[in-house]
């Protein structure tokens, strides 16, 4: 109990902090700490499958997507709904529904997503994984982009009720941390990371890494699709945007925080939300003391890969060396 | 369907161009077991180096020149920096680096150029058409067909006839006993990178006639592709590798050439598709002997 | 040249393999090294070529170091090995692997005479010269590894359980073939299972158990199954 504690109150404090420094924060830098909330949610989301099974997936924002097309059709009032999607499908023309309805069926949508894809994919491993949920990102995006049946197609969502505040997003997020939490405390996250590098023990056992595999798949779907809800009520969203450069910058945060565990994910969420966020403003040219720094655009990427490519090959584990977060670092 | 005989001869020159770039990257898979994500990059360098030269109003043999000086260099800094550190790594972590790798350059490009990009008008002559029998047929299409034959030609030499060939081979299937006969483990890296770099650079020289704006994205999509046509084809292997290159080109070619925009949208689906079965099924590839287990990946 | 193992360790993270090792393998004379299975023999070659953690002790080629040397550069300076398993290249022709095992001449030129001088030993490979390596069989693969070891006219030859899986009429040829490369002037250390025919080969025979040197043997114990039952237990 002394070591679960603090390992379970520590990303719980960090996103409290964040949150009420959001809430200190001016109108316009609020924005910068929703986002930074929803980032947690989404590679709590990331880490629950990577960081348990030890198994890369490229392919956990078409989950995102899923849930943002699926909280994004549904949340948007019937009268607005021709303006940025005319050809949506009947039933979906006609319904719109709640905040909170919007995104537990955004979260359902990614848990439905993530087990059919899952279902023929988690016998793979390694490199093969890779591809293939490689592919899983490709075709979603290909699909939302053309099928205007199911969404705006290659419009951008707006209408969107903005119901994702500063305090929806924290709580976002700690439910996010929960799940991730829970699950790897129980039998099944247990089972999962004991016997993930050995089939034979597995199966001695009596464990099926498959299974188990495809429960994290499925949990983590939750919680991404959970994050695309959250996502396309915060901001006008494309097909763009829940594609190539979100699934870099995520998978950048959970490399350099620390891919094995959740503190390590959620401090790289963090961490480089505010470096972005930094960078951001630094773009916009800000005062820094008596100076002033103005950075060219797009720099924030290259600042994320150049630290995501050296804490690959200099530190793999992250920032937080892969660790849960532990008393012991406190008192030297 | 509409297919024209241009239809067809474009077909075959994206082909023969995607050919070129699996051998770039199955190359350096056989010796470092790494995919390289960012070989896209090496090649919009490339391309950016030929848009520079035609800005600065340089003779055509100059700017084929710093291409290919630029693309060698980069794709050496990549080994350098990137690649040898992480050599012993899992083929996973290795894929997410490339991916940093290539997000990096790719911003680097934004920074530099804008994403408005730039015009290369190098060999725009080549854009022209020849008109046999009453039959328009660009001469890039002929052109490029011809170089792919030429430089895989040229490749099939390199890796039969002489030692670092056999030896970039040897490494291929098992580096540790290559190296405990004598194979100089930098020296056959280096060579499958210098040779890697160079299909990049005439790449990005073909690609540059058809497309001659570049943009920081110049052939990310195209990569992406053909990563998934070595991934049918082979990974493993040289020959099914560029097989599976090939194919992917001709077919995105002739599909996206023949069918009317709505039906074309989601080849990609399709083709990313097929890529998924074949791993499940034949991890090895489609054009491999052994299609079998999954060990190898 | 003399290869001498001085109080070698190898050390695979948390388990010692071979503890405090020393032998010294002269040209013109077959040391064997064998031993129950896990005792650390093909750890000891694997440590000579590079390719396995060494903990402490010296490994030195008539005194210059090879410790902490990569395997290519081991075998660049004059050091051959014939993997267990023979770790043949199937997929290339029996003439493409002994081309590769050029890679580690260190005289330039002379190749030609290199590969006849292996047909010569091994007169089946000549046969299949152009085949495939994969097609060959078992007995004919260990040929070829020895004969990809030769060609590169090394100084010293390190050969990891030979006979394994062999029938014993290939045996023989292996072991007679052995005999010749001794007679030819090389420092052969052979790594065996077949306890008896190497001690009876062989100039000593160390056996070595859970990586220690326990006893050392001479061709006239070859005999004495009571001796070689008794070492290997000890």
């Amino acid at each position: 109990m002394r070591r679960v504690l603090p390992q379970a109150a520590a990303p719980v404090v960090l996103v409290l902090v964040a949150a009420l420094l959001g809430e200190a924060a001016s109108a316009a830098t609020q924005v910068y700490f929703i986002e930074a909330l929803v980032s947690v949610v989404i590679v709590v989301g990331l880490y629950v499958f990577i960081g348990n099974t030890g198994v890369l997936s490229f392919g956990h924002i078409s989950f995102v997507a899923l849930g943002a097309w699926t909280a994004g059709v549904l949340a948007v009032p019937v009268a607005e709904k021709p303006a940025t999607m005319p050809n949506v499908a009947g039933f979906l023309r006609h319904t719109t529904i709640g905040n909170v309805p919007s995104l537990a069926l955004a979260a359902l949508a990614g848990a439905v997503f993530a087990l059919v894809v899952g279902l023929p994919l988690m016998r793979l491993s390694g490199l093969a994984a890779g591809i293939a949920t490689f592919a899983v990102l490709e075709i979603t995006n290909n699909i939302l982009q053309y099928y205007e049946k199911i969404g705006p197609g290659q419009n951008t969502f707006s209408a969107v009720p903005e119901t994702t505040g500063l305090w929806q997003a924290a709580v976002g997020a700690l439910l996010a941390i929960a799940v991730a939490f829970a699950y790897q405390r129980s039998r099944f996250g247990r089972m999962l990371r004991a016997t993930r590098e050995d089939p034979a023990a597995a199966a001695a056992a009596g464990i099926s890494i498959y299974r188990q595999r495809l429960g994290a798949f499925v949990l983590s779907g939750l919680v991404a699709g959970f994050a695309g809800g959250l996502e396309v009520h915060l901001l006008p969203l494309s097909y763009r945007d829940v594609y190539l450069d979100l699934t870099f910058v995520t998978l950048a945060m959970l490399v350099i925080g620390g891919a094995s565990s959740l503190w390590g994910a959620v401090v790289g969420a963090l961490a480089i939300s505010a470096l972005d966020s930094f960078l951001a403003s630094a773009e916009n040219g800000v005062s820094i003391f008596s100076g002033s720094i103005d950075l060219p655009s797009g720099t924030r990427v290259i600042v994320e890969g150049v630290l995501m490519a050296l804490v690959l090959i200099a530190r793999p584990s992250g920032l937080t060396g892969g660790r849960e977060f532990s008393l012991r670092w406190l008192r030297r | 369907m509409t297919v024209t005989w241009q239809t067809i001869a474009d077909a075959v020159s994206l082909g023969g161009i995607y050919a070129l770039m699996a051998v770039g990257i199955g190359l350096v898979f056989g010796v470092l077991r790494l995919v390289n994500f960012a070989y896209g990059q090496l090649i919009m360098a490339g391309a950016f180096a030929l848009a520079l030269a035609s800005q600065w109003n340089w003779p055509l043999w100059a700017g084929i020149l710093l291409c290919f000086a630029v693309v060698l260099a980069l794709s050496e800094a990549m080994d350098q920096l990137v690649f040898r550190p992480l050599r012993g790594q899992t083929p996973a972590v290795m894929l997410v680096a490339t991916f940093a790798v290539a997000f990096l350059l790719q911003s680097i490009a934004l920074l530099w150029f804008g994403a408005l990009g730039k015009i290369a008008t190098s060999v725009s002559s080549l854009n022209t058409p020849w008109v046999i029998g009453g039959v328009d047929i660009r001469k890039i299409s002929v052109v490029a067909v011809l170089v792919t034959l030429a430089c895989l030609f040229a490749l099939q030499l390199l890796l039969v006839r002489t030692s670092v060939g056999l030896h970039m081979r040897a490494a291929a299937m098992d580096f540790t006993t290559s190296r405990l006969l004598g194979v100089r483990a930098n020296r056959v890296i280096g060579s499958a990178v210098l040779v890697s770099g160079f299909f990049a650079a005439v790449v990005a020289i073909l690609l540059t006639v058809q497309f001659p704006l570049v943009t920081p994205s110049f052939a990310l999509q195209d990569t992406i592709v053909v990563l998934a046509g070595v991934v049918l084809g082979g990974l493993n292997r040289p020959v099914p590798a560029t097989l599976g290159g090939f194919t992917i080109g001709f077919a995105s070619g002739f599909l996206g050439g023949a069918l009317p925009t709505n039906q074309s949208q989601y080849l990609d689906s399709f083709l990313f598709a097929a890529v998924i079965l074949v791993l499940l099924v034949r991890p090895n590839g489609l054009f491999t002997r052994h299609g079998g287990s999954a060990e190898r990946l | 040249m003399t290869l001498t193992l001085d109080a070698l360790h190898v050390r695979y993270g948390a388990v010692d393999a071979v503890r405090g090792l020393s032998l010294e393998v002269k040209p013109g004379e077959i040391v064997g090294l064998i031993g129950p299975n896990g005792a650390g023999k093909s750890s000891t070659l694997h440590a000579i070529m590079g390719a396995a953690p060494v903990a402490g002790g010296r490994i030195t080629l008539d005194g210059r170091p090879l410790r902490g040397r990569r395997s290519e550069d081991v075998a660049r300076a004059g050091v051959a090995l014939v993997p267990e398993g023979r770790r043949i290249f199937a997929e290339l022709t029996v003439e493409e692997n002994l081309r590769l095992g050029l890679a580690a001449r260190r005289k330039a030129g002379g190749a030609e005479e290199a590969f006849e001088r292996a047909f010569t030993l091994f007169p089946v490979i000549r046969d299949f010269r152009r085949r495939q390596a994969g097609g060959l069989s078992g007995g004919q693969q260990q040929q070829l590894a020895i004969a990809r070891a030769l060609v590169a006219e090394p100084d010293v030859l390190l050969l990891d359980e030979p006979s394994l899986g062999l029938a014993p009429r290939i045996v023989d040829v292996v072991f007679d073939a052995l005999a010749a490369i001794r007679a030819s002037g090389l420092a052969v250390l052979l790594v065996e299972q077949r306890a008896q025919r190497t001690v009876a080969l062989a100039d000593r025979s160390h056996v070595l158990s859970n990586g220690e040197l326990r006893l050392t043997l001479g061709p006239e114990d070859a005999g004495d199954t009571e001796k070689l039952v008794g070492a290997y237990f000890a």
